[in-house]
């Protein structure tokens, strides 16, 4: 590779983590970027919250729930200037200052059906008997009300754990919950790069809270219609700002200050895995393999296809050579890079990049760190002389123009029957015609025949609409006949009918001469078995006839010619 | 008093491994999330239908969408999802119920509009499928409604339409390969080839690797004797799709254009056997092996085709002149005969050919008769360009059917005009 340094690559670092629990800052105001990684550990316990100071691991905190995202700001301006580390986690943020737990911020809990309290505020007071609690909890529920766990954990138990979970609960203030799902910072009055930020926090209530930063207060609150996802926030939250948020609907809205309601900006037609926001424009990967750009007014710039599924996007923002481009991780193991739509750069990883940030890190300036799905950590530096390629590296006609069409190749045999037949057109044709008129002749001379002797496995008697399959299985010498019989009438049964054989009795001998055949149900198929013994030891074989009779008709209905396998020699042992 | 965890608490760790298409994970965490919850978590359940979609299994993700209706009986999504799932089992009538029942929660959404314009499409009522994606359209300028909609209006014939709301698609989204495409297709049916090209082009130019646009713009370009271009794009849609008959067909004939006439019957064979019962393949079979005067086996893949195709007057016309040189005049008149009741006087090539061979075979009357067909036949045509070799043929033969006898013409010195090959633009390739 000639643009990239592999700087550090550990297959094992057993890192769970995303894209969004993945930062880098200088949390020690001492110039080296720390790497902060919020690890989901086993997906149930083990969370951590990782620091790295070059590549070898600084710090690690447990974290009691699964972390969500991490994010750094500046949350005072005291000296050292050091920024704060948010960790959102449930309905918690978790800020560590210099290290430390520092504070653990709550989310609002959310409205609870003035019902519902009313009901367990009965309980408290032992007004109501937990029967009459779930009957009333129950016809809420299928109201269609917003319940609390507490209700609905009640509701799930059997009768006699009602007691018991009630006077244990009944005490504690009833509250609804709910969990934060993405998290973003946004400067608030000055744009400096140590500015004072905000917490911008979307929940899965489908509401977006700002956090202050110094009293922790929320200083607004903005709703959805749907759960948020993925957040991009740009602008200062005192003067102008605008968060474009990806929802789990697929709609991607937009918040401009003052507006408490988000602006459709438009409608995806496969679910957003990433969203960036590229000076005005929006650009999302998407689950069928596209990356998509829009106006952030919604009209649709362009979309190119990727070749494989995406994991993950990430803006790579190089300040110093003024490059922007998307970074786009995709399932084949492969990372590209989009400048606009034109992809400038392909990078191979050793295995799927599941998370990833760009940035500065330790004192190098343009850093990727990738995670990757079987828990790795990657980290690679962009060369001091890298040059991404104005021009799309994939434009111009794909390469299977150059290659040769595959046109089947002829033998000069071919050559030669083409002269041939040019030579001889006519009396070729003559002799093919005059072939297939005495082919034409012959096949239905034979099927005439065959209609004569009834000697064709279906019949054509429409009285008697009967299938015949016989085969033979064995070495010899005494094998095993088997005859399939099936009545093709869709509703008459057959009755009476009969199997036997005709065979050279000098060669072959069967155990039964006829079989009766019980009553034939439509459509079922009936086997029917005899063994056959060869008499001759001179290795040769004949034909035998099958044929299917009725009872008091001489004609067989229907016949086949079974060619006898030659018989394996006896073995006298 | 324990705290109680919240059912949606990993909703979203189970949506971010959603997205990625990591179902086993996401299996994972849903199970135990709903051992958690009991089965309560809506959201679980949800991504578990999804994920059981995803694998093809429609019945049971459509039972757990129901479940997640009865979970949240206020969700307009979970009833898309419901409907959707009635949907793909093609119970459209149902599909079309449960998106009216979503539409009364909802206003101005563009899926529930769009997808039932698309049901009433399959339940053949275009003009229901129109209304509703009209509606899609005026909610979210969507290709895919567009899309549909240009669908219904070819479903019933109407070209202009179609072709009015591909433009409108392409306006909104102008570099969708696949609109471009089926855009310069219906121009290339409604005869606008300039339009038609410039439109294939850009498809081209957008995603060269787009096979239907490259069996279109080849044919194209093989009809204006553009060989070597044609072939260079048939290349890279060899690679895309080595399989595909028409391609195959087209370039054989590009290099039958180019007098390669051995290669040519190399790619038609491969294309023959690929798609055994297409009869323009093997309509350009007969014309290649007549050309290569191997008149024995040009009846055989012109008496096919007939069997295939037994209406079409240019194929008996072909099987006529197989038969001539095959000495059976007989026949061949036959087959003249069939080819020129079928034809109603539309191709004037089909009565000059019999106008000769009457001639060869001293029915003066007979040829003059054809000849006057012919003329009128072309007169009919008006100004389409004619033939050249077609021109040259009828000024010698107009002549020697006034004069008699075989004045101009030595007998045996004659040979019939062909029709062009057939190139496929390929619609049926997917």
């Amino acid at each position: 590779d000639d643009k990239w340094l592999e700087a550090h690559y550990d297959p094992v670092s057993s890192l769970y983590t995303f894209t969004q629990c993945i930062t880098m800052s200088d949390i020690n105001a001492d110039g080296d970027h720390k790497l902060i990684i919020a690890d989901l550990g086993t997906g149930s316990y083990d969370m951590k919250l990782k620091v790295y100071k070059g590549t070898s691991l600084m710090t690690e905190n447990a974290i009691i729930d699964l972390p969500t995202g991490v994010v750094t700001f500046y949350m005072d301006t005291n000296e050292p200037h050091t920024p704060a580390i948010a960790v959102a986690s449930g309905p918690f943020i978790y800020v560590y200052k210099n290290l430390r737990p520092y504070f653990k911020f709550t989310l609002p809990t959310l409205s609870v059906n003035p019902v519902e309290q009313d009901l367990w505020d009965q309980v408290k007071e032992d007004r109501i008997d937990v029967m009459s609690l779930r009957e009333m909890l129950d016809g809420l529920r299928c109201e269609g009300a917003t319940l609390t766990v507490r209700s609905m954990r009640f509701l799930q138990l059997q009768s006699h754990d009602l007691e018991p979970f009630a006077s244990l609960h009944k005490h504690a203030p009833l509250k609804r919950q709910t969990v934060i799902t993405c998290l973003a910072t946004m400067k608030k009055s000055m744009a400096e790069e140590d500015a004072i930020s905000c917490l911008i926090l979307g929940t899965e209530s489908s509401h977006i809270y700002v956090l202050d930063p110094e009293a922790f207060t929320v200083l607004a609150t903005m709703d959805l219609p749907s759960v948020p996802v993925f957040m991009s926030v740009s602008g200062l939250f005192d003067v102008e700002f605008r968060i474009v948020v990806a929802c789990r609907n697929g709609g991607i809205y937009n918040f401009k200050r003052g507006v408490k309601e988000g602006k459709t900006v438009f409608e995806l037609n496969s679910q957003p895995v990433g969203l960036e926001r590229l000076g005005k424009n929006i650009i999302v990967g998407c689950m069928d393999r596209t990356l998509q750009c829009y106006t952030s007014k919604g009209k649709k710039l362009w979309s190119v296809a990727v070749p494989a599924d995406i994991t993950t996007i990430q803006m790579m923002d190089h300040q110093q050579k003024g490059f922007k481009a998307i970074l786009v991780a995709l399932a084949n193991s492969e990372v590209h890079i989009y400048r606009d739509k034109y992809l400038c750069n392909v990078m191979k990883t050793p295995d799927v990049i599941t998370g990833m940030k760009f940035g500065r890190f330790g004192r190098e300036e343009a850093s990727l760190i990738m995670t990757t799905k079987g828990g790795g950590l990657v980290i690679r530096i962009l060369k001091r002389t890298a040059k991404f390629e104005e021009k799309d590296i994939s434009a111009g006609p794909p390469s299977s123009q150059n290659q040769k069409l595959n046109v089947p190749k002829k033998t000069k045999l071919f050559v030669d029957q083409t002269m041939r037949e040019r030579e001889n057109a006519v009396s070729m044709h003559r002799q093919f015609q005059h072939d297939l008129y005495r082919l034409r002749l012959e096949t239905a001379r034979n099927y005439v025949k065959a209609l004569d002797r009834s000697m064709n496995p279906i019949s054509t008697n429409p009285q008697e609409p009967l299938k015949l399959a016989a085969q033979v299985q064995g070495l010899g010498p005494i094998f095993k006949l088997t005859v399939n019989l099936q009545n093709t009438s869709m509703t008459v049964p057959s009755l009476d009918l009969i199997i036997t054989f005709q065979y050279d009795n000098t060669l072959y001998k069967f155990n039964k001469s006829i079989i009766q055949t019980p009553m034939l149900v439509p459509g079922l198929n009936y086997s029917f078995e005899a063994l056959v013994e060869c008499l001759s030891d001179k290795g040769i074989s004949d034909t035998v006839k099958v044929f299917v009779l009725k009872k008091n008709r001489s004609v067989p209905i229907i016949a086949a010619i079974i060619n006898m396998p030659i018989s394996e020699a006896m073995v006298v042992v | 008093a324990p705290e109680l965890a919240i059912f949606e608490r990993r909703n979203w760790l189970i949506h971010l491994h959603f997205v990625r298409k990591e179902y086993d994970t996401c299996k994972v965490i849903v199970k135990e999330q709903l051992a958690e919850t009991n089965g309560m978590c809506e959201y679980a359940v949800y991504v578990q239908a999804l994920i059981l979609r995803q694998e093809g299994r429609i019945q049971e993700s459509l039972e757990l969408f129901q479940t997640c209706t009865l979970l949240n009986p206020q969700s307009v999504d979970n009833l898309k999802q419901v409907a959707r799932s009635l949907f793909l089992l093609a119970r459209h009538k149902a599909a079309i119920d449960v998106y009216n029942e979503a539409a009364k929660m909802t206003e101005g959404d563009w899926e529930i509009s769009h997808n039932k314009g698309v049901c009433y499409m399959y339940l053949k009522n275009p003009e229901q499928a129109k209304v509703c994606l009209k509606e899609a359209i005026s909610f979210n300028r969507n290709e895919l409604s567009y899309i549909m909609l240009g669908k219904v209006y070819l479903a019933e014939k109407d070209i202009h339409m179609a072709i009015d709301v591909y433009k409108r698609a392409v306006e909104f989204s102008p570099e969708n390969g696949e609109v471009l495409t089926t855009l310069g297709l219906l121009y290339m049916q409604t005869g606008q080839f300039q339009k038609a090209f410039e439109h294939l082009g850009n498809a081209l130019t957008y995603d060269p690797c787009n096979v239907k646009a490259i069996l279109a713009a080849g044919s194209m370009m093989q009809h204006h004797g553009d060989f070597d271009v044609a072939l260079t794009k048939y290349r890279v849609a060899a690679a895309e799709t080595p399989e595909s008959p028409p391609l195959w067909n087209n370039i054989g004939m590009c290099f039958f254009g180019k007098k390669k006439y051995v290669a040519a019957i190399s790619c038609l064979k491969r294309a023959n056997y690929l798609a055994p019962f297409d009869w323009k393949i093997l309509y350009n079979l007969g014309l290649v092996h007549l050309s290569m005067q191997q008149y024995a086996s040009a009846f055989h893949f012109l008496s096919a085709a007939i069997n295939l195709r037994p209406k079409i007057p240019a194929l008996f016309m072909l099987l006529a002149v197989a038969l001539t040189h095959l000495d059976d005049p007989d026949n061949a008149r036959e087959a003249y005969e069939q080819a020129a009741a079928m034809d109603g006087d539309k191709d004037p090539m089909v009565h000059l050919n019999y106008a000769v061979f009457l001639y060869n075979q001293g029915d003066r009357r007979g040829a003059q008769k054809q000849f006057n067909s012919f003329e009128t036949a072309t007169k009919a045509q008006g100004n389409v360009e004619i033939d050249p070799e077609m021109l040259e043929l009828s000024s010698k033969l107009g002549p020697a059917l006034q004069v008699g006898e075989s004045m101009v013409w030595q007998q045996k010195a004659k040979a019939e005009v062909k029709p062009p090959p057939l190139p496929q633009v390929g619609l049926r390739t997917h």
